[in-house]
């Protein structure tokens, strides 16, 4: 009954921004910003599943992330557009609206089977050998994908705006927001449905003693590749979602700072935590937008006051010197997050009259 | 048919033989215990039975069945189930989910029933839930269901760890010194819970252990090692008069 008044809840504010959206009610930039909130929220959520609920530290997750948003744009330019690279579209562009789930669901399974490099890999390996090897995961895909010259190699690959007209000339709906919106909530109900659930609480128990849960009857192996999968399936979906709200997608765009941002968003939201996560995908996305604004601004207030020299600027470069630093700020002082491995219900008890979280 | 049959079991790491041509049988619904000084091989007998290491030859059966070279999850699936002599429990999960997360090998479902609810995932999540409310209820650890077993006094997580080993549903339980670290009064309590659990259970119980109040009054048959070999076998009075466990336990130089 309460939890039921929380997902009413969600569902108007979901309405509420579709609509508000679809009057012209949001400017294009605040859109943008809101649709980068749910891409960063599957993000970091699906990053959780790994480094936080099974203790691995995976650092090359935005290499999943590279793949999917590849192999969503391919699947959209061939299904929907005429190219150059797939010639007449596979099937009627009117179809697009009601085929993109496909596009995702594609992308998804592309990066779950590229997450097998580390998968399997962790039936040997573990903690810090095996987030050397993630690294390596990240930088092998984009070496991959930036030396195939028939999607674009290094210069990217674009096409996906086709896609995105094909559905509005079908009926003008603002088409990405509402797909953002339905893929955070999926990604949110298969996480949630997945730990709370004892065949993904076998999950935890890698994390926190692998011996017992072998011999306990977990399958570790089965439980390592299902947790890799999804997690980077995931992070494929996230990928498919950013390259269709770009237009445009770059090899480079994904490549160990991406990963950075995620490790922030996981560590700032605190490991094992869906709802934590969540918020820390929310605020994360918030800041780096409030940068743009606040480094220029502070750059002209330090030149004003003369505190800063007439020929040093500071530029937008600093927001990579600031986001690591927030790594080690946390590490250093909280290494475990802000909410732990609690969920935001167990923080504070009084949200219990509203939501339960098993 | 006996319920565990080991024979010529020799384990080698390298250069170490830390087990050599060990045989055991063990019956149906028997309580037995493997006794012998520290480095002997006795949690080795354990790790190979229930497949931590594969043995370097020999054989094991379970049931009638070869186990050996099995991974561990598929001899739990069996019915061997063990305790560790360092409590190993998943501390950030609740007693309950210890408990319903060691009933993994028997939920019949997978990642996609999982996510899509379906209707083998509800069957088998109300089995393993009623099933883990059953155990808790049993081994008297209803009221701390809830909490994280870290936070327990250190003679209840033993009882956690039995509860979980007992909701694998084993035909076949190994202790690993389930006495270690208990006092006198825990280990009567100890000696009256694995006696009723025996009986309740109708298992085979194989333990190892150092107190010998706890082998002695449990178990009708031990099996004594000492440098991976069988020095003696028989019932608690022959052991205790027997010399040559006397000599391995006090040392061959007194008097």
């Amino acid at each position: 009954m309460r939890s039921r008044a929380v997902n009413l809840f969600f569902l108007f504010s979901a309405l509420g921004l579709v609509v508000a959206a679809q009057a012209g009610l949001l400017d294009n930039y605040i859109l943008t910003v809101l649709m980068f909130m749910g891409i960063n929220c599957i993000f970091a959520a699906s990053l959780n599943l790994v480094n936080g609920y099974m203790g691995e530290f995976s650092c090359g997750h935005g290499g999943f992330m590279c793949v999917g948003a590849y192999a969503g744009s391919l699947l959209s330019v061939a299904f929907f557009t005429n190219s150059k690279l797939f010639g007449a579209p596979i099937f009627a562009p009117e179809l697009a609206p009601l085929l993109f789930p496909l596009v995702l669901l594609g992308a998804g399974l592309a990066a779950a089977l590229f997450g097998l490099i580390v998968a399997l890999p962790s039936f040997h390996t573990r903690d810090d050998y095996l987030a050397i090897i993630t690294i390596a995961a990240n930088y092998i895909i984009i070496s991959i994908v930036e030396n195939i010259d028939a999607i674009g190699g290094p210069r990217g690959f674009s096409g996906m705006k086709r896609s995105v007209a094909a559905m509005n000339d079908v009926l003008e709906l603002p088409w990405m927001l509402i797909w953002v919106i339905l893929g955070t909530f999926v990604c949110t109900l298969i996480l949630y449905r997945l730990v709370t659930s004892t065949y993904g609480k076998g999950i935890p128990a890698v994390c926190q003693n692998e011996v017992a849960a072998e011999i306990m009857g977990v399958n570790t192996n089965r439980v390592k590749i299902m947790a890799f999968m999804v997690s980077s399936g995931l992070a494929g979906l996230a990928g498919a979602l950013y390259a269709h709200v770009y237009g445009y997608v770059n090899a480079q765009a994904f490549n160990i700072l991406k990963s950075t941002e995620g490790l922030v968003m996981v560590y700032l939201g605190g490991m094992g935590s869906l709802s934590g996560v969540m918020l820390a995908a929310v605020a994360f996305t918030l800041l780096v937008e409030a940068l743009r604004f606040i480094i220029p601004a502070l750059n002209d207030i330090l030149h004003v006051s003369g505190l800063l020299p007439a020929d040093f600027e500071i530029s937008q470069i600093w927001k990579w010197v600031l986001i690591p630093f927030i790594l080690i700020l946390l590490m250093q002082f909280r290494p475990e997050g802000l909410l732990g491995n609690r969920e935001l219900t167990q923080a504070f008890p009084r949200l219990r009259r509203w939501v339960s979280f098993k | 048919m006996s319920l565990l049959e080991i024979r010529g079991l020799t384990q080698r790491f390298g250069g170490l033989q830390a087990l050599s041509n060990f045989s055991a049988s063990l019956e149906e619904h028997g309580l037995a215990a493997l006794i012998g000084p520290n480095g002997a091989g006795k949690t080795t007998v354990f790790n190979v039975v229930s497949g931590f290491y594969a043995p370097t030859e020999g054989s094991i059966f379970l049931n009638g069945k070869p186990i050996q070279g099995m991974k561990p999850h598929q001899i739990t699936a069996l019915g061997l189930a063990r305790t560790f002599q360092n409590i190993r429990l998943w501390n950030e999960l609740s007693v309950l989910d210890n408990i319903r997360v060691a009933q993994h090998h028997w939920l019949g479902y997978g990642f996609l029933s999982a996510v899509l609810r379906s209707g083998r995932y509800m069957a088998a999540e109300k089995r393993v839930e009623s099933k883990s409310r059953e155990v808790l209820e049993i081994m008297g650890l209803a009221e701390h269901a809830a909490e994280l077993p870290r936070n327990l006094p250190y003679g209840v997580q033993r009882r956690v760890e039995l509860a979980r080993a007992i909701s694998t549903n084993p035909r076949l339980l190994l202790l690993d010194e389930p006495a270690a670290g208990l006092n006198s009064a825990d280990v009567d309590g100890l000696i009256r819970l694995i006696r009723w659990i025996h009986e309740e259970f109708k298992i085979c119980i194989w333990m190892i252990e150092h107190q010998m109040k706890v082998v002695t009054s449990l178990c009708r048959w031990i099996t004594v090692i000492d440098f991976g070999r069988i020095i003696a076998e028989g019932g608690p009075r022959e052991i205790q008069n027997n010399p040559e466990v006397i000599k391995a336990y006090l040392g061959d130089d007194t008097l």
